[in-house]
């Protein structure tokens, strides 16, 4: 039977690849239009400590550090929302040195982690990204995508570093990891 | 039963627990609706707040696009089993989870539907909402269980609440409706009993002063009244049936006493009946009817007159009497004699009143009529009778006062003669021994017939065949018509004109002495009533006659028994005398004892004792020995002689010389006393044989005889004493008093014995020759007496001279040896006899104590028995105060039964003589004692004792 197995698997996954080719941009984009989502819903699930923000009219500010994967679908997200009425803000940093107020802070592939998250340390950022080793570079929270699903891993110690309180509603959803595993 | 009907306890009841129920069942269901609504609100807020909570914790679920974290929020659904179905809608209305997982998406609704009720289901809307902004819905149906449930419970719990309300309501009302009832049952059973007895005295009790206590008062009040009202009910009640009862009982008797007068009226052995004006008969009794009908009966009488039955002129003389009543004159016991048809003669009492109407108009009458026919008749034969009971009567009386025959006789016939009448009447007298008649009485008017007959008084008639021989056989003879009698006596009659013979017998005791000869010249003229007068004449002449027989019978006992009573007088004279001697003579001897025993003791022990000593002592010795025969002979008076004589040979020369001794101071002293002379002879024939008697008896008849003697020969004379052996009859010897005195005359000689006959007037008792005839006769002796006025008079006693010839066997004192030197104990309660029995029985050696009276002799004797001293013998005397000489002999007997006792008496010679020696006394001895005597009786007594 193992011949037999073998071609039906086989076609199978050529059906598969012949399906898939044509639509990895349009799965690209799929996939970061969720990340926007979720964080913009970050917002709704982490509480800063007060002394984040300025005013109550202060805005609330999500950066992209590096590589903007989500093209225009973070704007279409916070459209005309807020957060604990702050307005929304998207700034996109190129450099580290630009990020001066800002509240979540996606840290884009493209960027060297290690150094950034070395250098965020002490800033009450909630820091987010999909590499593989981000938690273990000292960010808070990772994307993991399996199954074609986006799940969530959190690092307790770096939100907590970054006096941030995080929701246990979330955190049931998540994965915690320790940073020296992964 | 219609509510209205039910009694009020059970209505009060019914009220209560319907009140109850209502009001609970509106507050149960109240209750409930408000409970089932709040539940439902409950239930929606509920089941929201869980939505809400589903919705809270689903919000990272959504937000993270976590599907199987919401589903495991949906799954924590299963806890409750109503909830039947969960979902969570995203944004988009997709649906993001659901609960249970395999529910098909159909089944849930848009997201945009609204919470509430529907049909069977409750659905819940919650959306999602995340710091302001809605990721999504939350939807829940659940099942309405809990409600139906709840229904349920709430159900149960109202119906329970609903039982037990009703239940403790039920015994609430019924305990508490007592407090409304009982007073109205109470009232309500009053009214029952009063309803039901018909006593409308019973009241209601009251209880409380509620209305029901005013109620009860009310009761009470017109109960009051309307108990008086009943009582007055009540009498009138009472007195109406009184009124009606009494009615009917008037009725009743008017009834009984109609049926009982009628029966009365029809009763009535009299006529009686009611005419109208006309003289019709209107009403009659049974008796009118049957009278006057042949066929009659009260029907066929009524209308029909007098006229109808009578003949025409006694007719019209009723109607003319009938007409005076009418005109109202009544006619009153008015007595008519008929004829009936039949030739009786019928007296009729009539009577007859006018009967009026209510307004007194006269309308009729009444007639009563009594049939007086026998009534007439038996007043006639009454009047016949009484005529002749009178008669009866009239002769009765006239013969009841006469005793002598001859005039009952005499009075009869010419009574009857004359008032009967009889033509010829005679009274015979019948002589049984030689059966014949003898003409004791004639009538006065029936002489000249008597002398035609022959028939005179006194004159014999012979018995004939028939008639007269019927007669004394004591059968009434009465011959109709003796014209042609076959028999001479009726013969006789007939000759001289007479017809018509009654012969009546005079009998007494069934024993015909004599007969009653009535007769008539008519034949056939005595009716059966004067043969009955004749009869009853008889029977009360025979009566008369035989009363006047007894009557000189009754008056010859009368003279015998007055002359017996005399002499049983004179005999209790004699005997109260003959007790007084009787005493006399014992004191007499008691007193003469001492001089008797001293006397014979010194003529026999005194030495030296002059010849004139001694001529002296033997005289007081005679004359204490003619002291003691004249006691001796006082007491004969008195004694009564035993018929059974203890006869002992008798001497009658030796009796002769006593009694001239004794005889003496009669025959010799007393005459010469008076200057008369009185010789006294004897002449006693020698070898006179010895005839047995009672000595004492003998002699006490010659004394008497002497005694009569010397009476007869007042002025002196000679009494001649004689014994001699009879010369005609040689067993007989005679003793004779002869005296030359007045003699007696025959009658007197004839009648001297007879007791209480005597000569001698006051001085006489009339006893003495009786007694001696009395002892002759007891000695089977004679007496004859020959007598010759002024020659003197000879009593002569014969005794009989027994066969063989007696030799004397008197015991010789030889015969005893008295011994001396005895022991004797002498009681007396008289000193002067204990001295003198004491001297003169010391003198002949014996050892003499003496007591003084019974008790003290006893003691004597007794104490010398002790001292062992004991009497040879002892002599006591009879009567002693307290103590007598019976109760000394029975003690010295049971204390010493061998020793004699001696009795010494003044009543010696009675006791031996009654047969009355007491028991315990071995002899008695009469006072004065003498000393042979005793010593005799002393040596008896031992020698008995020895022997």
């Amino acid at each position: 039977m193992p011949a037999k197995n073998f071609l039906r698997n086989g076609f199978w996954i050529f059906l598969c690849l012949l399906a898939f080719a044509p639509w990895t941009t349009r799965a690209q984009s799929r996939e970061y239009q969720i990340k926007a989502a979720f964080l913009f819903n970050f917002a709704q699930f982490v509480t800063w400590p007060p002394t984040t923000f300025a005013d109550t009219n202060a805005p609330f500010c999500i950066g992209i550090l590096g590589d903007d994967p989500f093209g225009s679908s973070l704007e279409e997200t916070i459209q005309g929302e807020k957060v604990n009425g702050h307005p929304l803000t998207i700034q996109r940093y190129r450099s580290i040195q630009e990020i001066t107020n800002c509240q979540i802070l996606f840290i884009s592939r493209s960027e060297n982690k290690q150094d950034v998250l070395e250098s965020l340390k002490g800033k009450k950022i909630l820091t987010v990204g999909d590499s593989d080793d981000f938690l273990k570079n000292g960010g808070v929270i990772r994307f993991v995508t399996e199954e074609g699903k986006i799940h969530l891993r959190i690092s307790l110690e770096a939100a907590k570093n970054a006096d941030l309180t995080l929701s246990s509603k979330m955190l049931r959803l998540a994965e915690i990891v320790e940073p020296e595993k992964n | 039963m219609s509510f209205k009907n039910i009694p009020i306890r059970k209505k009060l009841m019914a009220v209560n627990l319907l009140i109850s129920v209502t009001v609970l069942f509106l507050t149960c269901a109240a209750f409930t609706t408000y409970e089932i609504i709040t539940l439902r609100k409950g239930m929606v807020q509920g089941y929201t707040t869980r939505a809400q909570i589903i919705a809270a914790n689903s919000t990272a679920s959504l937000a993270f696009q976590n599907e199987s974290d919401a589903a495991d929020v949906l799954n924590a659904m299963k806890t409750d089993p109503r909830i039947m179905a969960a979902c969570i809608f995203d944004n988009t209305g997709k649906i993001f989870a659901k609960f249970p997982t395999n529910t098909p998406d159909s089944f849930f609704p848009a997201s945009s539907g609204k919470s509430g009720y529907q049909d069977d289901h409750l659905e819940i809307f919650c959306p999602v909402v995340q710091g302001g902004r809605t990721l999504g819905t939350v939807y829940l149906q659940s099942n309405l269980s809990a409600l139906t449930d709840l229904y349920r419970a709430y159900a149960g719990l109202a119906a329970m609440i609903i039982a037990s309300s009703i239940l403790v309501a039920y015994l609430l009302s019924r305990t508490l409706q007592k407090q409304i009832s009982v007073p109205i049952l109470a009232l309500a059973q009053t009214a029952q009993a009063i309803s039901n007895r018909r006593d409308f005295s019973i009241r209601a009790i009251k209880i409380g002063d509620d209305e029901t206590g005013l109620l009860t008062d009310s009761f009470n009040q017109l109960l009051a009244s309307i108990e008086e009202r009943d009582k007055v009910l009540q009498t009138v009640n009472e007195s109406l049936r009184a009124e009606i009862s009494e009615r009917k009982r008037a009725e009743d008797a008017l009834a009984r006493e109609r049926n009982l007068l009628r029966t009365m009226f029809d009763v009535l052995p009299d006529y009686i009946y009611l005419k109208d004006e006309q003289s019709r008969f209107v009403l009659c009794n049974n008796r009118r009817a049957e009278d006057n009908a042949t066929s009659a009966s009260v029907d066929n009488l009524v209308g029909k007159t007098d006229a109808d039955f009578f003949p025409p002129e006694e007719a019209a003389r009723f109607r003319a009497d009938e007409l005076k009543v009418l005109g109202g004159t009544p006619l009153i016991d008015k007595e008519e004699t008929l004829v009936r048809p039949d030739g009786t003669r019928q007296v009729i009492l009539t009577t007859k009143l006018p009967f009026r109407d209510s307004s007194g108009k006269i309308v009729g009458l009444v007639g009563y009529g009594r049939d007086i026919t026998e009534r007439k008749q038996a007043e006639t034969k009454l009047q016949a009778q009484l005529a002749r009971l009178e008669l009866l009567n009239r002769i009765t009386r006239a013969i009841s006062e006469r005793l002598d025959l001859r005039s009952i006789f005499q009075v009869v016939i010419g009574t009857v003669e004359e008032r009967l009448p009889l033509d010829f009447s005679s009274v015979c007298l019948y002589e049984q021994n030689t059966n014949s008649l003898t003409v004791a009485g004639i009538g006065v008017r029936s002489e000249t017939i008597a002398t035609e007959l022959g028939l005179t008084k006194d004159t014999p008639v012979d018995i004939d065949e028939n008639g007269l021989s019927r007669c004394v056989h004591g059968q009434l003879v009465y011959e109709p018509d003796i014209s042609d009698s076959k028999f001479p006596f009726p013969q006789r009659l007939a000759r001289v004109g007479l017809r018509s013979l009654v012969f009546a017998p005079l009998l007494v005791e069934s024993r015909v002495f004599g007969i009653l000869i009535s007769a008539r010249r008519q034949p056939h003229s005595f009716s059966s009533g004067e043969c009955e007068f004749l009869r009853q004449l008889s029977e009360h002449v025979a009566l008369a006659a035989h009363q006047a027989q007894l009557y000189d019978a009754l008056q010859e006992a009368y003279e015998d028994l007055r002359q017996t009573q005399q002499a049983v007088m004179q005999q209790e004279r004699l005997k109260a005398l003959g007790q007084m001697a009787s005493g006399i003579a014992h004191d007499i001897n008691n007193a003469i004892s001492p001089v008797a025993l001293y006397t014979e003791s010194l003529l026999e022990k005194e030495p030296g004792l002059s010849p004139r000593a001694r001529d002296y002592l033997t005289t007081i010795q005679h004359a204490i020995e003619d002291v003691s025969h004249t006691v001796a002979r006082m007491r004969e008076f008195y004694r009564q002689r035993e018929t059974q004589l203890t006869l002992a040979p008798v001497r009658l020369n030796e009796l002769v010389k006593q009694v001239i001794d004794l005889s003496r101071a009669r025959w010799s002293d007393m005459p010469q006393q008076r200057g008369v002379f009185i010789k006294m002879e004897t002449h006693l024939a020698p070898e006179l044989p010895v005839t047995l008697g009672v000595e004492s008896e003998i002699r006490e008849a010659l004394v008497n005889l002497v005694f009569n003697a010397v009476d007869a020969m007042p002025e002196g004379g000679t009494l001649t004493l004689r014994t001699k052996i009879s010369e005609n009859a040689p067993h007989f010897v005679q003793v004779e008093v002869s005296d030359t005195g007045v003699g007696m005359d025959e009658d007197t000689r004839r009648r001297c014995l007879e007791p209480f006959f005597t000569t001698k007037g006051e001085r006489g008792t009339g006893l003495g020759l009786a007694m001696v005839y009395g002892i002759v006769r007891r000695h089977s002796a004679d007496i004859e007496i020959e007598s010759a006025i002024g020659k003197g008079t000879t009593m002569r006693l014969n005794f009989p001279v027994p066969a063989t010839q007696i030799t004397e066997t008197g015991k010789s004192m030889a015969a005893f040896t008295v011994p001396t030197r005895l022991r004797l104990l002498i009681v007396d309660d008289d000193p002067l006899l204990i001295k003198s029995l004491r001297d003169t029985l010391e003198s002949d050696g014996h050892f003499i104590i003496t007591a003084s009276g019974g008790q003290d002799g006893i003691d004597a004797f007794r104490k010398a028995k002790e001292r062992n001293e004991p009497f040879t013998a002892v002599i006591t005397d009879l009567g002693m105060p307290y103590v007598d000489g019976r109760h000394v002999a029975s003690a010295v007997k049971s204390i010493s039964p061998s020793t004699p006792v001696i009795l010494l008496t003044g009543w010696g010679q009675r006791l031996v003589a009654e047969g009355d020696v007491p028991p315990h006394v071995d002899r008695v001895l009469n006072k004065p004692p003498k000393l042979r005597e005793l010593r005799e009786a002393l040596a008896q007594c031992l020698h008995s004792n020895e022997s």
